[in-house]
């Protein structure tokens, strides 16, 4: 009863929304529809089961979710998607309100909707779905999430209670373990290649999901992901059927079973994303490798963490990192240690706001190894923001850096962090900051201004 | 030479404790004493607290709990004699929890609160009782260690609430001037019983509270009768320049944030 006016409803914030920034609203229908009908996922018609995939986990959800799209897309299907990345139930409501006709019929060939880890359960459980990819589980959002087995738990109630395909990742101990929950498994992977690293005693690894002894990582291709085992129990990798291999970042190609692909983003993390999304486009909807990769030609990133600002005279590197997550802080140091070139490195880790209470945590800076920073031509650190820049640098200082080279600038003032980078004269600079004051920087520098 | 035993390092680490670990060498180090970590891993057989001056236990997951109080209880008389001893024992964050007389834990819901009763380690004084959501954010506390008093400051990851009583010689470490503490209720902070402390406060505490690891250094020395060089409190990098500037900025955080009722 109350589904048809919570669909006018959504439609007409959606619209409305539209007209102010078409950038905006992308959850903000399903908002307005849900305070109607707080069940009204489960009321669209149409939608077979059998050709919905959600995304979860803790990175890597939206590159995988654009990638699918894209490659879903290229074959000239219809897709159903909450593409602009609003992942929470309203989000996905948002998508299919936009979607579906006046009567609530939706009509599309696949729906693919990157889910929030912690809503999964409510999700699932007014929109019926067969098939679950999880992109890995780390440590993230420690403050409402606590630790990875949380939401892992979280997780394994929703594949008990309702039974999914799963999409696994093999190189990740915590989402693979979920495998005997399934009728179907289908694991992804990526071999070992010239990007692949161990870490040496001083580093710990993480209890191993089936008995909670020492998990021991024989390589690892990104930080958590790797080949592993547990030194107790045997449990260990499972050979994937969807795996990354011959992967040359200096070319960019890689391949999978015995096709080529060429790779634009040539960052090991993307590799994950590129298995992971070629299985699920093979298996859910019948394409070939030699079609993935054709289409993932020209597959460009949005919204991802890289990007650069030009400003006088000096390239700055940016790369976002997710607070409170040491693997993407890990990746931005990766990054800077296989640049031999010589650099500026500015660390601005910053208060983390999305919940309340606003704290200040940097303790996930412990669970990074900097030892490839150390003999790569790093000739300054500036650490900024007014919270814990100190903190930051202590914990640099902690991993090796050298104090001598580090310069402590407890300031949030994009300007004054400018000027500062614009002092070192280093024309290949490497910034990480919270993307609200890199996008502040970026349009200062843009419009030419001046310091 | 001062020993300390980092234990199931990969079994009870969640929020960057090897900084807690470095932070003890470096002082051990700038005091001029020595110092030698072992890594103690689940399930690596004998073990005798008494062959340390330091033990340190970090948080860990729950569904691990079981698994590290059933390898624990193996040495817990040992372990309450390390206590008594005077020796460090420090154990952070959620690993409270297996310390404690009982654990509910959240799942068959079996007791009178929701939740199902594990039995702890049953070393301290009180019980604890599962979160149903995951509480995070600064604690700054005042405490008193080996008679020095001093302000620490740290992070809450709250998986569990602790529920003590003040006897068999344990006390509050700390009271609570902001965040949640045991319980975010009675105002107290961990619980401390000589110069062993078990305290909610997680991640790389010592590396931010130098002060609290200096006296630790201090009293694992004393403990086991090893003398720290006179003039140990003068040698170098021990003006604490970086660490008592990030004390006064986050200070002026809480202070803001508290100001507006958060």
């Amino acid at each position: 009863m109350r589904f048809i006016p919570a669909l006018m409803t959504g439609k007409a914030a959606g619209f409305a929304a539209g007209l102010i920034d078409k950038n905006r609203g992308t959850n903000l229908a399903g908002k307005a529809a849900m305070k109607i009908d707080a069940e009204m996922l489960s009321h669209f018609k149409g939608i077979d089961p059998k050709k919905v995939l959600f995304i979860t986990g803790t990175n890597g959800k939206s590159t995988t979710n654009n990638m699918i799209n894209h490659l879903l897309r290229s074959k000239g299907f219809r897709v159903v998607s909450n593409i602009e990345g609003a992942n929470l139930i309203t989000g996905i409501a948002t998508a299919l309100i936009k979607a579906s006709t006046a009567s609530g019929r939706v009509d599309a060939d696949y729906y693919v909707f990157e889910t929030d880890e912690r809503y999964l359960y409510r999700i699932r459980e007014q929109l019926p779905a067969a098939n679950l990819l999880i992109t890995n589980l780390q440590k993230d959002q420690v403050q409402r999430n606590g630790d990875p087995s949380y939401i892992s738990r979280k997780i394994a109630k929703v594949i008990n209670d309702f039974g999914f395909r799963l999409f696994l990742n093999a190189d990740e101990p915590r989402s693979a373990s979920f495998a005997p929950m399934a009728e179907d498994t289908v694991f992804y992977g990526v071999e070992k290649n010239s990007l692949s690293f161990t870490k040496d005693e001083s580093f710990v690894t993480m209890p191993c999901p089936k008995c909670h002894h020492r998990i021991v990582f024989d390589y690892y291709n990104n930080d958590g992901l790797g080949s592993y085992h547990c030194a107790n129990c045997g449990y260990s990798r499972t050979e994937p059927d969807y795996k990354v291999k011959d992967a040359d970042f200096d070319a960019g190609t890689f391949r999978i079973g015995e096709t080529d692909f060429s790779m634009h983003h040539r960052l090991p993390y993307m590799l994950y994303n590129y298995a992971s999304a070629v299985a699920v486009c093979k298996e859910l909807a019948g394409m070939s490798e030699a079609e993935c990769a054709e289409a993932l030609r020209d597959f460009r990133n949005v919204g991802g963490r890289v990007d650069s600002i030009d400003y006088n005279g000096q390239h700055i590197n940016y790369m976002r990192f997710k607070q409170e997550n040491p693997e993407t802080l890990q990746n931005f140091i990766n990054m800077i240690a296989d640049d031999p070139k010589e650099k500026v490195v500015v660390i601005g880790f910053g208060t983390v706001n999305e919940f309340d209470p606003h704290y200040l945590n940097s303790f996930y800076a412990f669970d990074c190894d900097y030892s490839g920073l150390i003999g790569s031509n790093v000739s300054k650190y500036i650490f900024v923001t007014d919270t814990i820049a100190y903190d930051a640098a202590n914990s640099f200082i902690y991993g090796g850096v050298d104090p001598d080279k580090v310069e402590i600038l407890p300031t949030g003032d994009e300007e004054e962090i400018l000027r500062a980078i614009t002092s070192t004269g280093c024309d290949n600079v490497y910034l990480t900051i919270e993307l609200h004051r890199f996008e502040k920087m970026k349009a200062f520098a843009e419009k030419g201004g001046v310091l | 030479m001062i020993r300390t035993a980092w234990m199931y390092p990969d079994t009870l680490y969640l929020h960057g404790e090897r900084g807690t670990v470095m932070a003890l060498e470096r002082m051990a180090a700038a005091m001029g004493a020595e110092m030698k970590t072992d890594k103690i891993d689940l399930g690596a057989g004998y073990f005798d607290p008494m062959d340390y001056e330091i033990l340190f236990y970090g948080p860990g997951e729950i569904p691990s709990f079981e698994a590290v109080i059933k390898e624990i209880s193996a040495y817990r008389e040992r372990l309450r004699e390390f206590v008594e001893s005077g020796r460090v024992l420090l154990v952070t964050g959620s690993s409270v929890g297996m310390f404690c007389r009982s654990v509910g834990l959240f799942g068959d819901g079996k007791a009178a609160d929701g939740s199902r009763r594990i039995s702890g380690l049953g070393l301290i004084p009180a019980d604890a009782l599962e979160r149903e959501y995951v509480f995070g954010d600064d604690e700054l506390i005042d405490a008193v260690y080996n008679g020095r008093q001093m302000e620490l400051l740290g992070n809450q990851i709250q998986m569990l609430d602790i529920y003590t009583d003040e006897s068999e010689g344990f006390g509050s470490f700390g009271r609570v001037r902001y965040g949640r503490g045991n319980n975010g209720v009675d105002g107290s902070e961990g619980m401390i019983c000589k110069n062993s402390v078990f305290t909610n406060m997680t991640g790389p505490l010592l590396v931010g509270n130098p002060w609290l690891t200096e006296e630790m250094i201090r009293c694992a020395a004393e403990a086991s009768g090893i003398k720290l060089p006179q003039n140990e409190s003068a040698a170098p990098d021990r003006d604490h320049d970086l660490e008592k500037k990030s004390l006064e900025l986050k200070k002026a955080f809480i202070k803001e944030k508290a100001a507006h009722g958060e």
